[in-house]
């Protein structure tokens, strides 16, 4: 028999807040963390079309990381070391008590170390100075920084893996350490998602994409307005999600506080467009019975989704197409949220948070709000979205995720009976 | 070997940077791996800030001779065409 998987510990770097418990109190609470961007000062906004973002305020790595990792790292991998910093401290694992072969490490990350990407290449280009290039650019921005300098921080000597599926990269993660466990090859996964790429040349690349929300430059904290009438694109953000995954044996006998299980995963291709959808939602829908499937439930005993909705026009109306064409009339009985409508879009680090926001759905019996879900889209109505917070029982949480390149993750998770 | 103080601290100030220390804990006699832990990354990226701060380009060639701080030092006055000549003789010297 396959091993069960559990969720034992969390942390977050969020743009409303880094700490999992300020991050959850601001989400239930429906505060928007999008705001203007300030970050690319002295580079001017002028040109942009879009000008907000979900932006992680006044962070210093070496206010939460005491050791030289987090300095030699790009801001994207900073994040995450704070991230798994909060996590592991949460699980009470001690890597140290542990056989470190045992314990692996998997990092979602979409764009990587971007802010030194920008910085070396605007330079190199302007002043024409190969040997100005700086030493630590390559390790920087090659995209396993994260799960490297993680691995070097705890000592986790396990498999140590980065998966990047834009912006569905860390629910991969989740789905790929949940088979590392499975199968036996470790018993506890850090896995992280992660991004910082709020950067003059991606905004720009985004921008020029037609993919960002430009029609609320002057209220921000409304930009990010998933499967309201008047959404017109995602709101890049930025941070960092880390949940410890681990054999429900090894929880047990460490006698670890258990948030839930991880029970099921689904990837897929569309095979169909890098950056649309396929409109009538049949790869999705396929995706997600696939993970329900895997996890051994059927989609009437579904209570809550996390939905991938970016708040774009066409992507939030094909996961809803998708969700009424798999869950028929149970579509409406399922409480649905969008993460994304509080911190914007964080692109690989996307799917480990509303992970975190799902597994604290199953654990607190509380579900936060979708922000600016003022004028219901009839393509995208369900009942079960809702501008407040709500509180349900939810034995059973999905999470979408869904990358350029035309690939979908769906992952599982179960309610846990507490144990004494 | 040294003869002209301000290269020395500008030497061992960023030495002093990077490894979060007071420049007067770093002497010229110290060896670059072994007393002050920096390894083969650390000592590029040293050698990166001190090419910046007296804006020189040091070969691939001349990394092998600079194991310790007054090589580093004397490198870098004999690069700048300063005499390597002792000024005055000189042991070990607290800053």
């Amino acid at each position: 028999m396959r091993s069960r998987v559990v969720v034992t510990g969390l942390g977050i770097v969020s743009p409303i807040g880094i700490g999992v418990s300020d991050f959850w109190k601001a989400a239930l609470a429906g505060q928007s963390g999008i705001s203007a961007i300030t970050s690319f000062d002295p580079f001017p906004m002028d040109g942009y079309r879009s000008k907000v973002a979900g932006q992680v305020r006044d962070f210093a790595v070496e206010r939460f990381v005491d050791s030289a990792h987090g300095e030699r790292v790009d801001r994207y991998a900073q994040f995450a070391l704070v991230s798994a910093k909060e996590a592991l401290a949460d699980s009470g694992l001690r890597i140290a008590k542990e056989n470190p072969h045992r314990v692996g490490v998997i990092v979602g990350a979409g764009m990587g170390g971007m802010v030194m990407g920008e910085r070396e290449i605007t330079q190199l280009y302007q002043q024409q100075k190969p040997h100005r290039v700086h030493p630590n650019f390559i390790p920087v921005i090659t995209l396993n920084s994260a799960s490297g300098i993680i691995a070097m921080a705890y000592g986790a000597k396990g498999p140590n893996l980065t998966i990047s599926t834009a912006c569905s990269s860390s629910a991969h993660a989740l789905g790929q350490a949940l088979h590392c466990i499975r199968e036996g090859r470790a018993d506890v996964v850090i896995t992280v998602g992660a991004d910082a790429s709020i950067t003059p040349l991606v905004f720009a690349g985004f921008c020029s994409l037609r993919a960002l929300s430009s029609k609320f430059n002057d209220h921000p904290e409304k930009a990010s307005r998933p499967f309201d009438r008047l959404r017109d694109g995602f709101i890049m953000g930025e941070g960092a999600g880390t949940l410890i995954l681990e054999s429900a044996a090894h929880a047990k006998r460490r006698k670890a506080r258990v948030y839930a299980e991880i029970a099921g995963y689904a990837a897929t291709s569309e095979a169909y467009h890098m950056v649309i959808p396929r409109e009538d939602g049949l790869e999705v829908a396929h995706t997600m019975r696939l993970a329900l499937g895997d996890a051994g439930v059927t989609p009437a005993q579904v209570d809550y989704i996390n939905a991938h909705a970016t708040s774009t026009t066409i992507g939030d109306a094909v996961e809803v197409r998708a969700i009424r064409r798999l869950f028929k009339s149970r579509a409406d009985k399922i409480t649905i949220s969008a993460t994304k409508s509080l911190i914007g879009h964080t692109l690989g680090a996307a799917g480990a948070i509303g992970g975190i926001a799902s597994v604290l759905a199953l654990h607190t019996g509380q579900i936060h709000p979708t922000a600016n879900y003022d004028d219901p889209d009839p393509a995208c109505a369900l009942a079960g979205l809702s501008r407040s917070a709500q509180e349900r029982r939810v034995k059973v949480a999905l999470l979408n995720a869904f990358g350029f390149g035309s690939n979908n993750a769906a992952v599982v998770f179960k309610h846990v009976k507490r144990e004494t | 070997m040294v003869t002209d103080p301000s290269i020395s601290l500008k030497i061992r100030t960023s030495l002093a940077e990077y490894l979060k220390r007071d420049p007067s804990t770093i002497l010229t006699t110290q060896h670059l791996r072994d007393d002050l832990g920096l390894d083969s990354m650390a000592v590029i990226e040293l050698l990166y800030r001190i090419e910046e701060a007296f804006d020189l380009q040091i070969p691939d060639q001349d990394l092998v001779g600079l194991t310790n701080v007054g090589h580093v030092v004397s490198y870098v006055e004999k690069r700048l065409g300063k005499p390597a000549k002792p000024s005055k003789p000189k042991g070990k010297k607290k800053s």
